[in-house]
């Protein structure tokens, strides 16, 4: 008969932290609540003037907390409770999404490095400021380098879980 | 790992970010019901497969999920060039 060893985590013990977690050099947290929105148009224009707010045109860019993740795609993240017009029967489209995804905060020196542990993308080049959706390991984000030592990280809520014990597994010295 | 320029971002990503979607600059059919069964056949499963260069889509989805085109060679997968949508065939 063969001996089937146990797994050492199963996804049921794994659990989303609520408190912050320091580590050496970096510090992983939750961010406040923020409304989302999800923003789409062809012309930026018109979808500019239905918000009443200024869209970043490059990709990448971020203003005011809409980043520009698609030629003809933003997206918003704004403090609780923000509402914005829908633009109904203009060729825009302006979703509330603020429950699809939580955001995570990563803080210090050491942050890059947790990061870098399972992004692809050479985070260190990136300017202060700037936003992308990428991956962390399979898992879809979106990194916003907000201060020098400071990344936000957006994730869709179900794969919150994982990414908060993939994070602290890369922290040195944290323990969930 | 290998990076791919996204026409969009500007950017060298990586391929992880990316899908194939397959030969590219294949026109869908204006008039589909005047279609016969050997013109089907030709532009749903007829593809040039060649051994070099090849002309492919590919899709930025974890990044401006944009669709773009690109040459590859088949043989050292070099990526040759890559192009937006729409642009004529390089």
């Amino acid at each position: 008969m063969v001996e089937i060893a146990e797994i050492a985590v199963s996804a049921a013990e794994l659990k989303l932290g609520t408190e912050p977690v320091a580590g050496a050099s970096v510090t992983l947290s939750h961010a406040a609540p923020r409304a989302r929105y999800s923003l789409r148009a062809r012309d930026a224009k018109v979808l500019s003037d239905v918000i009443g707010r200024a869209l970043p045109g490059r990709i990448g860019d971020q203003a005011d907390g809409a980043i520009c993740l698609g030629p003809d795609e933003w997206y918003a993240i704004l403090p609780e409770g923000t509402a914005m017009p829908r633009g109904e029967g203009l060729p825009v489209s302006v979703t509330d999404i603020s429950s699809r995804a939580l955001g995570l905060v990563l803080e210090g020196p050491g942050a890059l490095g947790v990061l870098s542990s399972g992004c692809p993308l050479d985070l260190g080049k990136m300017a202060v400021g700037r936003a992308t959706r990428t991956v962390f390991e399979t898992v879809e984000i979106i990194v916003w380098r907000e201060a020098e030592d400071r990344w936000h990280v957006e994730v869709w809520r179900s794969f919150a879980t994982w990414l908060w014990n993939a994070f602290l597994a890369a922290i040195p010295g944290a323990h969930g | 790992m290998l990076l791919i320029h996204c026409p969009y971002c500007e950017e060298a990503r990586p391929e992880v970010e990316f899908v194939y979607g397959g030969e590219a600059h294949i026109a869908r059919p204006l008039d589909p019901s005047t279609y016969s069964d050997e013109q089907w056949e030709e532009f749903l499963y007829i593809r040039s497969n060649p051994r070099g260069r090849h002309h492919e889509r590919w899709r930025h989805t974890h990044g401006c999920g944009r669709f773009f085109n690109a040459v590859r060679d088949t043989v050292t997968d070099v990526f040759e060039t890559t192009y937006k949508a729409g642009e004529a065939r390089k």
